[in-house]
């Protein structure tokens, strides 16, 4: 029941908005808020209830429902978490109420609207993360597109026409094919469907794998399909990037973990040859194209493409630790990407202008704007002792060492820190040092609300990066299971699969010493700097 | 020596209930001292008190036959009922106030609507070609008078010559049709030709026989026609564009369904036992109809054109299920046609509540900023839009999901990837209305007529329906599915 709580009382919230807008926007403001903060705090029951021994998903009845919706045609409401959702599931309740405090005041025309969608989106991302049951899992994954079309396309930028249809058709185009994909394996699983018994082998596997991947694909976004991500972003009010970035793309990658590995591993591992050089391809080119952007928003976005080619890299590398780092990469990113669109957000209120070059010497007059967006900047870049190293590293060190792929694609994807530090650091070098002209000297720093707004996301970077046994524990069984599904797979050396052996130790071993050197010099660096 | 067959009338109560109604319209139309604007509640009430019994014959469970076999009374063609007294129902409330107080436009408009009702209702329950071809006729008829029922509007006259004109030529099809398939079975009685064409063991199968495929090929062209399936389409978007705008909602609702009614009676029990060709045709008529419909729509900028042929489309969708031949797609077609019907009725409902006090908006571009200056209409056009497209959790969703399943079960796969397709492009066009009233600002104030009650109850009834079939799609979905598994194969 508890589940169907967390899940069901934005909803909920949704409809008490709708009745009571009458009372103005304050109170709709605190509605909100409330059922925000309530749901996180229900959904802490999750953790606490949370046996991570289990296999599987949770037996517990509070984290597990299932009752009998559709019969005619098999489809159940069946929900349940594992150690693959569970962080997901805390994440999007953990930001959602960061969300509202965070639009407090930045939302001048329908109030009302803008909860509503917000709220309903929250239910809409909980369910995804939540069904077990594929048609549920359908009817979250489409239904949460309208909320976040409203979101860009009301409350956005000049453009957000544009940003919204494009984000809309390229999501439907994927889930087009993602919709044949479920049926086509409906009817190989006896007219049922119900995620826990769907047993491989499938017929026609590769296809259905392919179906599935692009769609999960578009939505993380994978290289080349990146392209409505940078539009979304831009033209998005700074809450709906904050949700966009900070959960959203996450169902992409969540799905091919709940759904492209597990069900279909001898076509990944067919596929695997295509995508890693894809993923490399994504690290390299978003941050090459993070480096030259005028734009702030679009820088965090392009790094939004680099990040998430890392976590594409550890989900295919076949290897415990490699999957493991890319899921905790995913709350990772959602909790570091999610404070950098805010950030960024604060700042645009005060100066309206997101280009770099209006910026320089911040600094001086926002030394708390400033050393928070430090921070936040270093677990982007992947600090040790910051949560984006402990993702970023487990899934270099988990490929690199049983990759089912080339070193050297590790060590392409490598650089994507380095570089990451190169335009991460750059923007900040730029927009916080040097002597500020008239207008950014007479910026004021954070106010309390946004600080408030802040401070728990640090707090949860500071705790992954220096306790992250805490969040890697419960995710343990899921991922083993996860890991062993997909090693099953012979190796069958494909075309332009590089054999594994062909690698000497030695030169192995030379690169990633030399690796790890360069990246602590430019850490270093940084930190000096 | 033909002896009277017994005729168990109370099974025909649902035909009975209209006839009788339609008789009190006429009558109480001829007298003076009684205001017209009764005449659409009467209507409103006999189509109640038919869907009741329609209810009641359904849970009583009955499978017969009346007028030596010619006349089914099943499952079946009672769920048809259902879907045309909701849209008679429906069309009755969104048009009491679309017709003003006018006096002398209000009998026959109802009376015309209650007479197509009935020859829907005969499509739906005729066991025999002959019947149906008399339903069509007599639904046909009254529909060419109201699409042309505005004297005064050139549009509208157009609208009625051309409906007319096409749509004799689509009837003497369908009756050329009927005549070569009595040729070759040697029956109009349904049931028999399917059971004859299964008898393949004979030295020249039926299935083979030229004239009875002439036939064959001949009813789908007469059907196409009335349902609007590409490329026989050409008629509907100027029938809906200068027919009144609830008669277009109208024609575009029941009239459909009532041809998919006669359509799927026909082929899906036939197509299996008939040459692979008939189901390539089928499938083909299905991919244009989607593609064709889908595409020219979003090039519309006249809002009832654009649900014109977006209605073309879901014919397209439809004809998925046809094509699967399975009892699921049966079941699925007919579970999309009664979801189609609400949807679309409600779509046209909320045009006609935009409309202003100089006239209709049919002008997308009209609908700039309706999100906030009129935010219930707004949202009622939304959760319309919303359903066609196909987004859960609305009733469209399930109804496209179901459809789609059945395809993919009869091995369609490449018939379900276009129907796919074609959902991800109608969103396009749909979703630009919602653009265009939420997120663009309007160029000239426009004056609103104050939102009539009894269309918004209307609207209301919709909107409920589509979200409860929606969340709970069994309500329907298990009578749809008993309606097949009873009816004779």
């Amino acid at each position: 029941m508890l589940l169907s709580i967390v899940i069901f009382l934005p909803l909920l919230g949704v409809i008490a908005i709708a009745l009571l807008r009458g009372l103005g926007a304050n109170a709709v403001k605190w509605i909100a808020l409330g059922i925000g903060l309530l749901t996180f705090v229900i959904s802490i029951g999750l953790y606490t209830g949370f046996d991570e021994v289990i296999v599987g998903f949770q037996t517990n009845s509070d984290l597990f429902q299932k009752l009998d919706w559709i019969p005619g045609i098999g489809a159940s409401y069946h929900i349940g978490i594992d150690g693959i959702s569970l962080w997901l599931v805390l994440l999007t309740t953990f930001l959602t109420p960061i969300c509202i405090i965070a639009a407090w005041n930045s939302v001048e025309k329908g109030l009302s609207g803008f909860m509503m969608s917000l709220l309903a989106l929250e239910t809409g991302m909980l369910g995804v993360f939540c069904s077990l049951d594929l048609f549920l899992f359908f009817v979250f994954w489409e239904s949460m597109l309208i909320p976040m079309y409203f979101l860009i396309g009301i409350w956005g930028g000049e453009r957000r026409i544009y940003a919204t249809i494009k984000f809309v058709l390229y999501t439907m185009a994927g889930s087009a094919l993602m919709l044949v994909g479920i049926l086509a394996l409906y009817s190989q699983n006896n007219s049922s469907f119900d995620i826990t018994t769907l047993q491989g082998p499938f017929q026609q596997a590769n296809l259905l794998f392919l179906a599935f991947f692009i769609a999960f694909a578009i939505k993380v976004p994978l290289f080349p399909f990146h392209t409505w991500l940078p539009d979304a972003h831009v033209e998005a009010p700074t809450v709906g990037s904050v949700i966009l970035a900070g959960v959203l793309l996450k169902m992409g990658t969540y799905g091919i973990v709940r759904f492209c590995l597990p069900l279909f591993p001898e076509a990944a591992a067919h596929y695997t040859p295509l995508i890693v050089p894809l993923a490399v391809i994504g690290i390299i080119y978003g941050a090459l194209v993070a480096m030259v952007q005028p734009d702030l928003k679009k820088l965090v976005a392009y790094s939004s493409v680099s990040h998430l080619g890392f976590v594409v890299l550890g989900l295919f590398s076949q290897n415990d630790t490699a999957i493991q780092g890319s899921v905790l990469q995913m709350v990772n990113h959602g909790l570091s990407t999610g404070a950098l669109f805010l950030l960024v957000g604060m700042i645009y209120e005060r100066r309206h202008s997101r280009m770099i070059v209006d910026f320089g010497g911040l600094a001086k007059k926002m030394p708390i704007f400033a050393t928070i967006f430090l921070i936040v900047t270093l677990s982007s870049i992947g600090l040790p002792g910051l949560n984006g190293f402990v993702g970023e590293f487990m899934i270099l060190l988990g490929s690199f060492v049983g990759g089912a792929f080339s070193k050297w694609y590790v060590v392409l994807a490598t650089t994507g820190v380095i570089l990451a530090a190169v335009y991460m650091l750059w923007m900040f070098q730029r927009v916080m040092f040097g002597i500020p002209d008239d207008i950014n000297a007479s910026l004021p720093d954070l106010k309390p609300r946004e600080i408030a707004v802040l401070l728990p996301i640090l707090l949860f970077i500071f705790w992954i990066g220096v306790g992250p046994n805490t969040f890697l524990k419960p995710m343990e069984a899921s991922i083993k299971e996860v890991a062993t599904k997909v090693k099953v797979v012979p190796e069958t050396p494909e075309v332009g699969q590089v054999n594994r052996q062909a690698d000497t130790d030695d030169a192995v071993q030379e690169v990633k010493t030399a690796t790890l050197q360069m990246i602590q010099m430019i850490e270093e660096e940084a930190l000096t700097k | 020596m033909p002896s009277i067959p017994d005729i168990n009338w109370l099974q025909l109560m649902p035909q009975l209930v209209i006839v009788a109604t339609l008789l009190i319209v006429l009558i109480f139309d001829m007298i003076d001292s009684i205001s017209k604007r009764t005449l659409g509640w009467m209507t409103i009430v006999g189509a109640g008190i038919a869907l009741w019994s329609t209810i009641n014959l359904l849970q009583v469970g009955t499978d017969q036959t009346q007028f030596n076999e010619m006349f089914r009374v099943d499952s079946y063609s009672l769920f048809f009922n259902i879907i045309f007294l909701v849209s008679t129902i429906l069309v009755a409330l969104i048009s009491i106030s679309y017709l003003g107080s006018d006096d002398k436009k209000q009998g026959p408009y109802y009376l015309l609507i209650l007479l197509a009702t009935l020859g829907m209702m005969l499509m739906a329950a005729g066991n025999e070609l002959i019947i149906v071809f008399l339903g069509l006729e007599l639904m046909s008829l009254s529909l060419y008078v109201l699409a042309g029922y505005f004297r005064e509007s050139p549009a509208s006259s157009e609208a009625g010559m051309k409906y007319l004109l096409l749509g004799a030529f689509a009837s003497a099809f369908f009756l050329y049709g009927i005549a070569l398939v009595y040729g070759a079975a040697g029956t109009t009685k349904i049931p028999e030709i399917i059971s004859k064409l299964s008898l393949d063991n004979q030295p020249t199968p039926l299935s083979t026989s030229p004239l009875l495929l002439a036939g064959i090929f001949l009813l789908i062209v007469g059907f196409g026609f009335k349902v609007a399936i590409v490329p026989f389409h050409q008629w509907a978007p100027d029938v809906y564009e200068g027919a009144p705008t609830t008669i277009a909602a109208f024609i575009s609702a029941g009239p459909k369904a009532a041809g998919f009614a006669a359509f799927l009676t026909i082929f899906v029990d036939a197509l299996p036992n008939l040459p692979s060709h008939a189901t390539n045709v089928i499938v083909l008529l299905a991919m244009l109809t989607m593609t064709v419909g889908n595409v020219i729509a979003i090039t519309q900028t006249n809002i009832k054109r654009m649900l014109a042929y977006s209605s073309i489309a879901h014919a397209g969708y439809v004809l998925i299920g046809l094509a699967a031949a399975n009892p699921d797609g049966k079941s699925s077609a007919m579970l999309y046609l009664f979801i189609y019907c609400v949807m679309n009725i409600g779509a046209f409902g909320a045009v006609i509540l935009a409309r202003t006090a100089d006239g209709e908006n049919l002008m997308i571009s009209d609908y700039a900023g309706l999100g906030i200056r009129k935010p219930l209409l707004a949202m009622f056009m939304t959760l319309m839009l919303l359903s066609l497209a196909g987004f859960p959790p609305t009733a469209g969703f399930v109804g496209k999901l179901y459809v789609f399943k059945s395809a993919v079960q009869a091995g369609h796969y490449w018939l379900v990837i276009f129907g796919a397709v074609n959902t991800a492009i109608s969103a396009f066009y749909y979703l630009r209305v919602v653009v265009t009233m939420y997120m663009r600002e309007p160029e000239e104030e426009l004056e609103f007529k104050p939102y009539p009650s009894t269309l918004v109850i209307g609207l209301v009834i919709a909107a409920i329906g589509i979200l409860l079939i929606g969340i709970l799609p069994s309500l329907l979905l298990d009578q749809a599915q008993n309606a097949v598994q009873s009816a004779p194969l």
